[in-house]
């Protein structure tokens, strides 16, 4: 191809020139691709810690306090989503703490230890005891243990809503990393809280499921309320519950976002600015060529064939950059248990190099129209 | 009788669209395939204009240029391109080399514009760098040669695509006298030897002098058209051809019609020269 071979012979003929464009092309990608990183990790991060160990989707009954038949039909309402990842039948009571004159309120959620851990990884956040949920056993909060002076092996006792006393032993202690899960939920056993609750077997207080893609609960909220087994019960899902954080987020995007397309504009006014200069520069060579019969398009095709050639460069060497950054960055917050993993996505820095490319040859539309334009004659002014 | 190969009719070129400026008017000529013709006038005259008019570089307010029957009147930008690849060869005062290419890269060129691989190329190229004493300059760069060398990679150029015309605008301006003399010997040869049609735009009567056929530019307009003839030579010039039975005359001449004063001065102010 006669466009490319001349085009790489132009920038080849000035190396410097070509050098400071692609570096430009890789200063701005490289950007992009660790900004870009950065904010989707810290977001993937929060949200993680936010609503990573809770329940995503709810559904219970329409009425506070009434109990739901966990059908078989019920539960394939939830398989049948490929989004949900797991759904747990829970029971749900408050009792009151009371020892002395000491009382507090305790929310408790009795279910399958096995099951429970696929929402809140009860077993591996335990600070002290044993996860374990037999009869009459009872995990507790670690501020919630703190402030009241209990210890594995150590007693609860409970005012139950009934008003009847009650004593559970304490098999261990978590540690959610929340101080409001810390103090104030507990965990039992299904059975136990059915008994406390006067639920049959197939009675529960909700099914609590969590979704692959946390931003897609409010659809699966609304194909799971749609569905025959789920009618006359209520759904919710996290994202109508903390719009604060939701808010937050977008705004962290938008500005992630804003910041990305200016550094591209950045970008793209430099490589154009100097595709004309080249242009302008190889103005006299485009004449002789256009004299020797090539066509408009072929010699404007000789500025695009540059842009791509200095935008693929350009781009792998800031996608690399980049994905430098992003290592020197965790490197440098390896001991730190504050920092947050990134995590480079493929997609994106597929996205990211694509980007860089289009927007090199689109700032060499100039170039390249103001050449396809030039008369020879321009140029050809001898004798 | 030989075929025509070009053919100007009533060519006319004004510049400027409020201020009118005529470089040149109303000029016609056939050119015959494998002629050797020069074109002469004084700097301004417009000899260069019609040159790039004929050349297919510059598109005339009025009249037409047919080459090699096609009328180029209502030709595109792309098919006068075509066509100046396929039958033109340009060579310029200055060379107008490509530095960025090597020697044999810059002579393939028309060929690779035509559409044409390296591979098929090569023996052409190779062919016409011979022909020009350029062997072993192939893998030169453009910048590396001397001013004649330079020149006659120019002319290789325009003949790699076996032109049936080639235009040279000044192509000896920027020579020295040695390297003038080799170049007109070279244009000579080529054009006997492969019956390459040749248009030379100069400023030395000398020069012209040794070509079959000598337009004559002034003002923006022909004033003469002469075959084998011997020119008045203008004062302290070189001598011309002589011909049998003259006396320093004209033969066959053409009078161009037209009255030449009045344009000059506007024709002076519009030229590129």
């Amino acid at each position: 191809m006669l466009s490319f071979n001349i085009a790489m012979r132009f920038l080849r003929k000035s190396p410097m020139q070509s050098i400071l464009i692609a570096a430009g092309i890789a200063i701005g990608i490289g950007v992009q691709v660790f900004l870009g990183s950065l904010i989707t990790s810290l977001q993937t991060s929060l949200v993680d810690q936010t609503i990573g160990h809770s329940p995503q989707v709810i559904v219970q009954s329409a009425t506070d306090g009434q109990a739901v038949r966990v059908t078989p039909a019920l539960k394939q309402a939830f398989a049948v989503q490929s989004q949900v990842t797991t759904a747990v039948p829970t029971r749900v009571f408050s009792a009151i703490y009371r020892k002395g004159k000491v009382s507090a309120p305790l929310q408790f959620t009795g279910g399958d230890l096995a099951q429970l851990n696929t929402i809140y990884d009860i077993s591996g956040r335990m600070s002290a005891g044993t996860a374990r949920l037999g009869s009459g056993d009872v995990l507790v909060g670690k501020d919630f243990a703190a402030k009241n002076g209990l210890k594995p092996g150590g007693t609860l006792p409970l005012v139950l809503p009934s008003g009847k006393a009650a004593s559970l032993t304490i098999a261990g202690v978590f540690d959610f990393g929340s101080a409001a899960a810390n103090s104030a939920t507990a965990f039992v056993d299904g059975g136990y809280a059915a008994g406390v609750l006067g639920y049959g077997a197939d009675q529960y207080s909700a099914v609590d499921a969590q979704v692959s893609n946390v931003f897609a609960s409010k659809s699966v909220a609304a194909q799971l309320a749609a569905d025959p087994a789920v009618k006359g019960l209520r759904v919710t899902e996290w994202q109508a519950q903390n719009s604060d954080l939701l808010s937050a987020l977008k705004s962290q995007s938008s500005s992630s976002y804003m910041i990305q397309f200016f550094v591209l504009v950045a970008v793209a006014l430099g490589i154009a600015s100097t595709l004309a200069i080249s242009a302008v520069q190889k103005t006299r060579q485009i004449g002789i060529l256009k004299a020797m019969g090539m066509k408009d398009r072929q010699t404007g095709r000789i500025f695009l064939w540059q842009a791509v050639i200095l935008g693929v460069s350009g781009a792998a060497v800031g996608v690399v950059a980049g994905l430098l950054l992003i290592a020197a960055f965790t490197f440098a917050g390896r001991n730190s248990a504050s920092l947050f993993p990134i995590h480079p996505q493929v997609g994106f820095i597929v996205i990211s190099f694509a980007v860089g490319v289009l927007v090199a040859m689109l700032s060499s539309l100039i170039p390249s129209r103001r050449t396809t334009k030039l008369d020879p004659i321009e140029v050809i002014q001898g004798g | 009788m030989a075929e025509v190969l070009l053919a100007a009719e009533q060519l006319g070129k004004t510049y400027g669209t409020t201020v009118k400026t005529v470089a040149l008017s109303d000029v016609s000529f056939e050119l015959q395939a494998a002629e050797f013709a020069a074109v002469i006038g004084q700097s301004g005259s417009g000899k260069s204009t019609l040159l790039n008019l004929i050349g297919l570089l510059d598109t005339p307010t009025s009249g037409r240029v047919v080459i090699n029957g096609h009328d180029t009147a209502a030709a595109t930008r792309k098919q006068r391109a075509a066509l100046r690849n396929d039958l033109i060869g340009f060579v310029f005062q200055f060379h107008y080399l490509l530095p960025e290419f090597s020697v044999l890269d810059n002579v393939l060129m028309p060929g690779r514009i035509a559409g044409a691989g390296v591979a098929k190329l090569k023996p052409r190229a190779e062919e016409v760098l011979a022909l020009l004493g350029l062997e072993g300059l192939e893998s030169k760069g453009a910048n590396d040669l001397s001013g004649g060398q330079k020149q006659r990679v120019a002319i290789a150029r325009a003949l790699m695509n076996r032109p049936a015309l080639v235009l040279a605008d000044e192509p000896t301006g920027n020579l020295d006298t040695e390297n003038t003399k080799a170049v007109y010997e070279l244009f000579r040869r080529i054009n006997q030897e492969l019956g390459t049609a040749f248009v030379i735009v100069t400023h030395d009567r000398a020069v012209a002098q040794q070509t079959d056929r000598i337009l004559e530019v002034q003002d923006g307009r022909l004033l003469q058209d002469v075959r084998n003839a011997y020119l008045d030579p203008a004062p302290g010039d070189g001598h011309g051809r002589s011909e049998p039975g003259g006396d320093g005359g004209e033969l066959s001449v053409t009078r161009a019609a037209g009255e030449p004063g009045g344009v000059r001065a506007a024709a002076e102010a519009a030229s590129p020269e």
